[in-house]
C-alpha cells in the first residue's frame, strides 16, 4: 500500500520499480522482487532539522560520557555481498546524543535515509563534513550559521544589503552548505556582550542599523535572490522564554510576503507575560493558515532524557542558571556561538506538561501539513528515537489522551489540547510531515516521493495498530537502490550523499572577504571552509 | 630534487597550530618556515624522516609482509592496545580507531596522561570557553594563571592574546588589561599590568576563595593576605567586558583534579556579572584531534575500552595503567614513538609485541616486531588537524616522498586485513 503524497497516492496497492537508485517506469519481467504485499510503502524518512554533525553536537557527546555509559552498541552484522568492497561495521554510543555510526545506523534503521544539521558554523564546517562522512547511510547536508556574523552585520550597517547576497553565496560555497541558518538573529552577539534576551525586533546590535529584524530581512532576501532551494532558516530571539511568542509573530510579520522556515515553533510559543506560561500554539498555526509563504517545523518535546544544544549560547546560560545543570558555552569566533546543557522533560513538571501540549497543538491546529512538518529538534526536544511514539500521540487520540491525563495539568487550563482535540493524522498526513513536506521545502526534487526519477530512497512498514511500533522498525528500508535494512536487520550500510548549494556570486565580494578576514580571522582566508 | 614554496600551511609544533606558515622547500629539503617559531622551526626541521619497513627491529621487508606479520600479531593478541601518538591527521586517526574497533582493543591518546584531568573536570562541570579568534576579537581582559605561553606556545601572544588588534580591541595590546597570576614556580607573563602570587598549596583555596568573592559571597572580610589578594582579584576580574582566562591544559607538575574542577567553577560564575572564557592551552601533534574524533566515532575523548564490542570509557584507567599491570600482550602505537609520555614509553616492555605505524617508527626508542614508517601530518601528509580551541585546519605537506607510507592508508589496509582474517575465522551465520 503506497503512500505518495506528493503524487496523490494515498494507500493505492502498486509496484515501484528501482534500477540503479532511481525509481524507474518498468523493468523486465525477471527482475528481482521484493515481495511487499501487506506492508504500508513510504519515501524515506527526511529530517529537517536536527543536530548531528557540527562541532556543537560533538561538545554534547564529550559532556555526557554517562549519557553513552548506559548504551554501548555492538556493530552491526553486515551481509558479505561480495563485491569486494571492504566495509567496516562500527561499534558506537547511543543515548541521547549517539556518537556517529551510530547515528547513521539508527536513522536508518528507522526508515530515515535523509539527515540535515541544523546548525554548522563556518569556521568549523570542515569538521561538520568529517562527521557526516562518519555518518553512514544516511544522506546528509549542513545549515550554515549566520545570523550573528561580523562581516554580514558589518554590511548591513554599511546599508550594503544586497552585496550582503554576495557574502552568502561565498558562504554556502566555501563551507559546502545547503541553507542559510539563523539562530537568535543578533542575540548570539548580545549575549557576546553579557546581553541575554532581546527586547524587540528593532533592538540595536551595536550599531543601530544592525536589529534582528535587518538581519532577518537581509538573510530571506538573500535566499530569494540566490535562488536557493531552501528558504531561510530561523530559530527566532528569545527562546524558551514565557511569552516570546509575541516576538515569533513579529518575526514573521517582518517576512510577510517573503519565504521563510521558522523552525521548532514550539520553543517559539509561549504566551503569557513575564513569569506566567501559556500556549501560544494557535496564534502561530493561525498566522500560517493565513501566510502561504511560511513553513516551519514544530520541535516537539517528549517526556524523558534530553539534550540541549543550539549556537543559541544566551538561552543555554539562562537554562543552565535555572536548571543547575551542567553548562558548556563555546564563542565561535566572528560568526556565533553554542551551548549545551542536558535536560530532562518531566510529565510532572509544568513547564515540561505545556511544552508538549503546545507541539502536539502546533501540529493538530495545522492548517497544512505540508508547511508544519515533524521535528523535535533532535536532541532538544528529545532524540530522533522517539519519532515514531510522537506519530502514534498525532495517530492515536485515546493514546494521547491517555497521555495527557497523566501529566501535570497546571498550565493546561484553557489550552485546546486540554478541551479536546479529536484530530487524528492519517497515515497520508504521517507521510506528508517526516517525508513528502520536509523534500518540499527542501526544494529536494528527487526525494521524498514514489514517482519516476526520484531517488529510491523507500520505506516499508509492516501494518500495526500501535503506531509507534510499526514506526519503529520498518520491515524494509531501501537507500539509494541499496537495500540497507532486510526484515528487519540492518544489513547493509553504504556512504551517503552531502547536499550543497553552489550559488554563484560576484567576485568583488573576495576582496571584501579577503580584507576582513586578514584583519579579523585567525585562521588563513585560504584554510577558511571546508 | 625540487624547489618550491607552500604557503598558508599549518604548524602542528604545538596547539596553536598556526596555518600562516610559509614552508621553502630547496632540493627537496626544507630549508625555511616563514613566520614559524622556534619550537616550528623545529617541528619542520628539514622533513627529513626515514622510510624504512621492518620486522624484528632490523629485518628490510616488503609492505605487505609488514602488514601481515602486523595483522597476525594482532589477531592473536588477548588483550591489544592502540595508542594514538602525535603527528597523525584525523583522518589517520579515523582509521586508527576503526582498528582498534575491529580488534575490540583498549584504545587511548596522549591526552589521557597530560590534559584528562582537566577533561574528566569539564566532563563533571562543563566548561565556558570559546575559540581563539574570539578571545583576539573581544578580550579585554585576559589572565594567564600559573602560565606564560611564551614557553611552550611562543606565537599564542601575538596571535590571539594579548598582543594582537581584534574586531572589539581596535588598540591591540593597550586595549587589555593584563593579570598575571604566579603559581609558586608557575610564572606567567612578565608583561603585566597586575600581578598576584599564590603559593602551590594555597592555589585551590586562592581559586575558590576568588569565586566567593566573585558572587559576592566573600569570606566577610577576612583581612588576611590570601583574603585581600583573592578579592582585589575578584574585583580585576569582574571589571572587563570579555575575560579570558589561560590556562595549562597540560601541567607538568602536578594533576590536582580540585584545581580544574575550580578552575571551571571560577569562570563559570564570572559569567554573570561578566562574561568569561577558559582557554586551555594543549600542545601539539594534533593530539586535539584524536580528542575530538574519538569524541564522534565512539562517544568518548579518551580511554575507550571496545574489548566487549563496543566503547566504554575507562579514563581512570587507561593505557599507562594497564600497561603497568601487564594486562596490554600487544601494543600499536599510531604516530610519532617519539612522542609518548614518559609513563607509557616506560611501561611498553611489559607488552609481549610492539608495532608501530607512524613517523620515525623504525627509530622508536624501543624494540618493535614491526615497524612502518610513514609520513608527518602537515609536512608529508595531507588531511586535516585540530586546533587546541577545536577549529578544524587542513594541511598542506610541503614534500611528497614516494617511497613513504601514507598513515592512512597503511591503516586502511591492515584493518581489511584484520577483517578479512576474522571473517575467514568465523563462518557467516547463515
Amino acid at each position: 500500500m503506497v503512500h505518495d503524497p506528493a503524487n496523490g497516492i494515498d494507500g493505492t496497492v502498486g509496484d515501484i520499480c528501482i534500477e540503479n537508485g532511481r525509481i524507474v517506469a518498468t523493468l523486465p519481467p525477471d527482475a528481482p522482487r521484493l515481495d511487499a504485499r501487506g506492508l504500508v510503502v513510504m519515501p524515506g524518512g527526511i529530517d529537517i532539522h536536527a543536530h548531528v554533525a557540527s562541532s556543537s553536537i560533538n561538545q554534547a557527546r564529550r559532556l555526557l560520557p554517562e549519557d553513552h555509559a548506559g548504551a554501548p552498541i555492538a556493530a552491526p552484522v553486515l551481509a558479505h555481498d561480495g563485491n569486494g568492497e571492504v566495509l567496516i561495521p562500527r561499534s558506537g554510543s547511543g543515548g541521547v546524543v549517539p556518537s556517529t555510526f551510530t547515528t547513521g545506523y539508527r536513522y536508518a534503521g528507522l526508515g530515515y535515509t535523509t539527515v540535515f544539521d541544523a546548525a554548522v558554523a563556518p569556521v568549523s564546517a570542515r569538521e561538520a563534513h568529517a562527521q557526516f562522512d562518519d555518518t553512514p547511510i544516511v544522506d546528509g547536508g549542513c545549515y550554515i550559521l549566520m545570523g550573528n556574523d561580523a562581516l554580514l552585520h558589518r554590511q548591513i550597517a554599511a546599508g550594503e544589503r544586497e552585496r550582503a547576497r554576495e557574502y552568502v553565496a561565498w558562504l554556502l560555497g566555501v563551507t559546502r552548505g545547503y541553507a542559510i541558518k539563523v539562530v537568535n538573529p543578533g542575540g548570539i552577539e548580545l549575549w557576546k556582550r553579557n546581553v541575554r534576551a532581546v527586547g524587540s525586533l528593532d533592538d540595536p546590535v551595536g550599531d543601530p542599523r544592525v536589529t534582528p529584524r535587518a538581519i532577518v530581512e537581509t538573510l530571506a532576501d538573500a535566499a530569494t535572490a540566490l535562488g536557493l532551494p531552501h528558504p531561510v532558516h530561523i530559530h527566532c530571539n528569545n527562546l524558551g522564554l514565557p511569552g516570546n511568542v509575541a516576538l515569533t509573530l513579529d518575526t514573521m510579520r517582518a517576512l510577510e510576503g517573503r519565504r521563510a522556515h521558522f523552525t521548532h515553533l514550539q520553543f517559539h510559543a509561549y504566551g503569557g507575560a513575564a513569569g506566567k506560561w501559556s500556549s501560544g500554539a494557535r496564534q502561530i498555526t493561525d498566522y500560517l493558515a493565513t501566510h502561504p509563504e511560511a513553513s516551519g517545523d514544530v520541535g516537539q518535546v517528549l517526556f524523558g532524557n534530553a539534550c540541549t544544544v543550539t549556537a543559541d549560547g544566551a538561552v543555554e546560560y539562562l537554562l543552565h542558571a535555572s536548571s543547575g545543570r551542567k553548562w558548556v558555552n563555546v564563542d565561535v569566533e566572528v560568526e556565533t556561538g553554542c551551548g549545551v546543557v542536558p535536560y530532562t522533560y518531566r510529565d510532572r513538571a509544568a513547564v515540561s506538561a505545556l511544552q508538549w501540549a503546545i507541539g502536539l497543538e502546533l501540529f493538530l491546529l495545522s492548517p497544512d501539513p505540508w508547511r508544519l512538518v515533524l521535528s523535535t529538534d533532535h536532541p532538544n526536544g528529545a532524540s530522533f528515537l522517539s519519532y515514531p511514539q510522537l506519530i502514534r500521540l498525532l495517530m492515536d487520540r485515546s493514546y494521547r489522551d491517555a497521555q495527557l491525563a497523566t501529566v501535570n495539568q497546571k498550565l493546561l487550563a484553557g489550552s485546546a489540547l486540554a478541551d479536546g482535540i479529536a484530530r487524528e493524522y492519517s497515515l497520508n498526513e504521517i507521510a506528508i510531515v517526516t517525508r513528502a513536506g520536509p523534500a518540499r521545502l527542501l526544494g529536494l526534487t528527487t526525494k521524498g516521493h514514489l514517482g519516476v526519477g526520484a531517488d529510491a530512497d523507500i520505506t516499508l512498514y509492516a501494518p500495526d495498530a500501535d503506531r509507534a511500533r510499526m514506526f519503529e522498525t520498518p520491515r524494509h528500508v531501501i537507500k539509494g537502490g541499496t537495500l540497507v535494512v532486510e526484515e528487519g536487520q540492518l544489513r547493509r550500510a553504504p556512504a551517503g550523499a552531502r547536499h550543497h548549494v553552489r550559488p554563484t556570486y560576484d567576485r568583488a565580494i573576495e576582496r571584501t572577504v579577503r580584507e576582513f578576514a586578514d584583519r579579523y580571522f585567525s585562521v588563513s582566508l585560504e584554510n577558511y571552509g571546508a | 630534487m625540487t624547489d618550491h614554496v607552500v604557503e598558508h600551511a599549518t604548524c602542528l609544533g604545538c596547539g596553536c597550530a598556526c596555518d600562516d606558515i610559509t614552508v621553502v622547500v630547496r632540493e627537496d629539503r626544507i630549508v625555511e618556515p616563514e613566520r614559524a617559531c622556534s619550537l616550528g622551526r623545529l617541528w619542520f626541521g628539514t622533513g627529513a624522516v626515514p622510510a624504512r619497513v621492518r620486522t624484528e627491529g632490523a629485518r628490510d621487508v616488503p609492505l605487505a609482509s609488514a602488514l601481515d606479520a602486523a595483522a597476525t600479531l594482532l589477531r592473536d593478541a588477548a588483550r591489544p592496545l592502540v595508542y594514538l601518538s602525535a603527528d597523525i591527521s584525523c583522518e589517520a586517526q579515523r582509521t586508527a580507531i576503526a582498528v582498534a574497533d575491529v580488534l575490540g582493543a583498549m584504545l587511548d591518546s596522549v591526552t589521557s596522561g597530560t590534559a584528562g584531568t582537566g577533561v574528566l573536570a569539564a566532563q563533571r562541570r562543563g566548561r565556558a570557553s570559546a575559540t581563539l579568534g574570539e578571545v583576539r576579537n573581544r578580550a579585554d581582559g585576559v589572565v594567564f594563571w600559573g602560565v606564560d605561553p611564551a614557553i611552550r606556545y611562543p606565537r599564542f601572544a601575538s596571535r590571539y592574546a594579548p598582543d594582537p588588534v581584534g574586531l572589539y580591541i581596535p588598540a591591540g595590546r593597550r586595549g587589555r588589561v593584563v593579570m598575571a597570576i604566579d603559581v609558586g614556580t608557575d610564572r606567567a607573563p612578565a608583561d603585566a599590568d597586575h600581578r598576584v602570587a599564590f603559593t602551590t598549596d594555597e592555589e585551590v583555596t586562592a581559586i575558590e576563595l576568588t569565586r566567593a568573592a566573585v558572587i559576592g559571597r566573600g569570606a566577610g572580610g577576612g583581612s588576611d593576605s590570601l583574603a585581600e589578594r583573592t578579592r582585589a582579584l575578584a574585583d580585576g576580574l569582574r571589571g572587563v567586558r570579555y575575560l579570558a582566562i589561560v590556562v595549562d591544559g597540560e601541567p607538568v607538575a602536578g594533576r590536582d583534579p580540585r584545581r580544574a574542577e575550580a578552575m571551571l567553577r571560577l569562570v563559570e560564575a564570572l559569567n554573570g556579572p561578566t562574561r568569561c572564557v577558559l582557554v586551555t592551552l594543549r600542545a601539539g601533534g594534533n593530539r586535539s584531534g584524536a580528542d575530538a574524533v574519538m569524541t564522534w566515532q565512539t562517544g568518548y575523548p579518551m580511554a575507550v575500552d571496545f574489548l566487549r564490542g563496543a566503547p566504554r570509557y575507562r579514563p581512570e584507567d587507561g593505557a599507562a595503567a594497564q600497561l603497568a599491570r601487564g594486562e596490554i600482550d600487544t601494543v600499536l602505537v599510531v604516530g610519532s614513538p617519539l612522542a609518548l609520555p614518559d609513563e607509557v614509553r616506560a611501561r611498553l616492555g611489559a607488552a609481549g609485541h610492539r608495532i608501530a605505524i607512524g613517523p620515525r617508527a623504525s627509530e622508536s626508542p624501543y624494540e618493535t616486531d614491526v615497524a612502518i614508517d610513514t609520513g608527518i601530518a602537515g609536512i608529508h601528509e595531507a588531511g586535516t588537524a585540530t586546533r587546541m580551541d577545536d577549529i578544524p585546519l587542513p594541511l598542506r605537506p610541503a614534500l611528497r616522498v614516494p617511497s613513504l607510507c601514507d598513515t592512512a592508508a597503511t591503516l586502511r589496509t591492515l584493518a581489511a586485513r584484520l577483517v578479512a582474517g576474522r571473517a575467514a575465522r568465523r563462518p557467516e551465520v547463515a
